[in-house]
């Protein structure tokens, strides 16, 4: 386990808050405009990146 | 879903759009929610507190850089980070309001401003507003010959509202603080409803103390609010402890003693801190709001027998509605009685206004996107409709 992990762990939980935030601006019906579907599948993709270091870091 | 074994998770602002009237202004921004993940610890912002070990002076994270720009954002000289506006209230009427002394409040002071009165020891010399539900300069002089009259002297501090919590009214500070210094009576002026949601100039307005909520108007976690006043007066509220163990003499240095110290040690600090570039550029946009909710107004205006309470057109999002002979006119007939309005808005993704209400009720709309407002608006049409309201 190192500082990476750490730090990927607290990436993960701001990345999450992003997608959190998209729902507070999109209530109540949460549809999103392009931008917005944009934003979230770049996201997804930080996110992915997080849990892979996650992974690499504390189960190998 | 649970954030522990009995605390419900709240998800309200991720599935509703809420216009409680006293949560909008204090929904937090983005980077605020992020820093609260990483700052949630007690004593949070005391790792690198150095000599002279005060809230104020911490460079990492940058707490005194933030006192001063919070200053600075208000006209002000100098300002304390404190537990609340109601600790500013506290802190002001500890050092101004001596035991018996009179103290000028108004009808729509909030009870924590009569609260720090009474613990105090002061005397409550209420104005009253006007017809327009407007505390008016004339009203205020009144008063403090009244009090004159009766105590044989003068009031010790005048507390005034810059928006009141019942009406969301804006109330004349700059006039009203001249007549005061007339007499040299300090003004202290509740930002609860301004400070954070509009511009507010403690300079222009000509007060001695201006107070705001972080949790109210500021986009930050509860409790938490800031305590603003000039050099002269900073002197006075600010002053730094003296007192001394009569055994050990021990000092405490450089420590406030209204502040009891330092005031916000962790999350609420830094919660407020990192919301309070997007808050410094909000304010600006203020009008926009304002016109959002003159929609949603005009909208509920346009239900037969609706009526506003508040000063209309709205110079404020937060705003008093009287619905007695429209939506309460439903309840009566309605087998969920009063419920109803707020079960057809949560059928909607709608919440905040209180439950069962449906003659005078508060809702702020702040921080709603247009598209939101408009949704909002046309709801409450929809709502009148389906109940059998005329909807002009």
């Amino acid at each position: 386990m190192s500082k990476r992990a750490v730090e990927a762990v607290f990436q993960g939980l701001f990345l999450f808050t992003e997608i959190r935030q998209i729902f507070r601006d999109t209530v109540p019906d949460h549809v999103l405009d392009q931008d917005q579907r944009i934003k979230v599948e770049k996201i997804l993709v930080k996110l992915e990146k997080q849990l892979a270091i996650i992974k690499e870091e504390m189960l190998q | 879903m649970n954030c522990s074994s009995d605390i419900e998770s709240r998800e309200i602002d991720e599935l509703y759009i809420n216009v409680d009237p006293i949560q909008a202004g204090g929904r937090l921004t983005l980077d605020a929610m992020k820093a609260v993940l990483s700052y949630g610890d007690g004593y949070s912002v005391c790792d690198n507190c150095e000599k002279p070990f005060r809230l104020d002076t911490i460079q990492k994270p940058p707490l005194a850089k933030f006192h001063k720009d919070l200053a600075s954002f208000l006209h002000m000289d100098v300002a304390r980070l404190v537990p609340g506006a109601r600790r500013g209230f506290q802190a002001v009427a500890h050092s101004y309001v001596q035991k018996n002394s009179p103290v000028l409040l108004t009808e729509y002071s909030h009870y924590t401003e009569f609260l720090s009165v009474e613990q105090a020891g002061g005397k409550p010399y209420e104005v009253l507003a006007d017809k327009k539900q407007i505390i008016t300069p004339d009203a205020v002089a009144e008063r403090i010959e009244d009090v004159l009259k009766k105590e044989k002297i003068l009031p010790s501090l005048l507390f005034i509202d810059q928006v009141d919590y019942q009406y969301g009214n804006i109330h004349p500070v700059r006039e009203i603080a001249t007549v005061s210094h007339q007499y040299d009576i300090p003004v202290l002026c509740n930002g609860a409803y301004s400070v954070g949601i509009m511009p507010v100039d403690g300079k222009e307005l000509g007060v001695d103390f201006l107070v705001g909520s972080g949790h109210k108007s500021m986009a930050a976690p509860a409790p938490s609010g800031v305590l603003a006043t000039t050099h002269e007066r900073a002197e006075e509220i600010f002053r730094t402890t003296q007192i001394r163990g009569d055994l050990t003499n021990r000092a405490f240095g450089m420590k406030e003693v209204e502040m009891m110290g330092c005031t916000l040690m962790g999350v609420t600090a830094v919660g407020m801190m990192a919301s309070f570039p997007h808050v410094r550029e909000r304010v600006h946009q203020f009008e926009t709001q304002v016109r959002y909710t003159n929609q949603i107004v005009d909208a509920l205006l346009s239900i037969d027998g609706t009526e506003v309470m508040s000063e209309y057109p709205r110079r404020h999002t937060l705003t008093r509605m009287d619905t007695s002979n429209s939506f309460d006119t439903v309840a009566k007939g309605h087998r969920k009685k009063g419920f109803y309005l707020i079960s057809a808005l949560r059928g909607r993704g709608i919440t905040g206004i209180i439950p069962g209400s449906t003659r005078v009720w508060k809702m702020n709309p702040y921080g709603l996107t247009e598209k939101q407002a408009s949704y909002l608006a046309q709801s409450f049409q929809e709502i009148a409709s389906e109940n059998g309201l005329t909807v002009s």
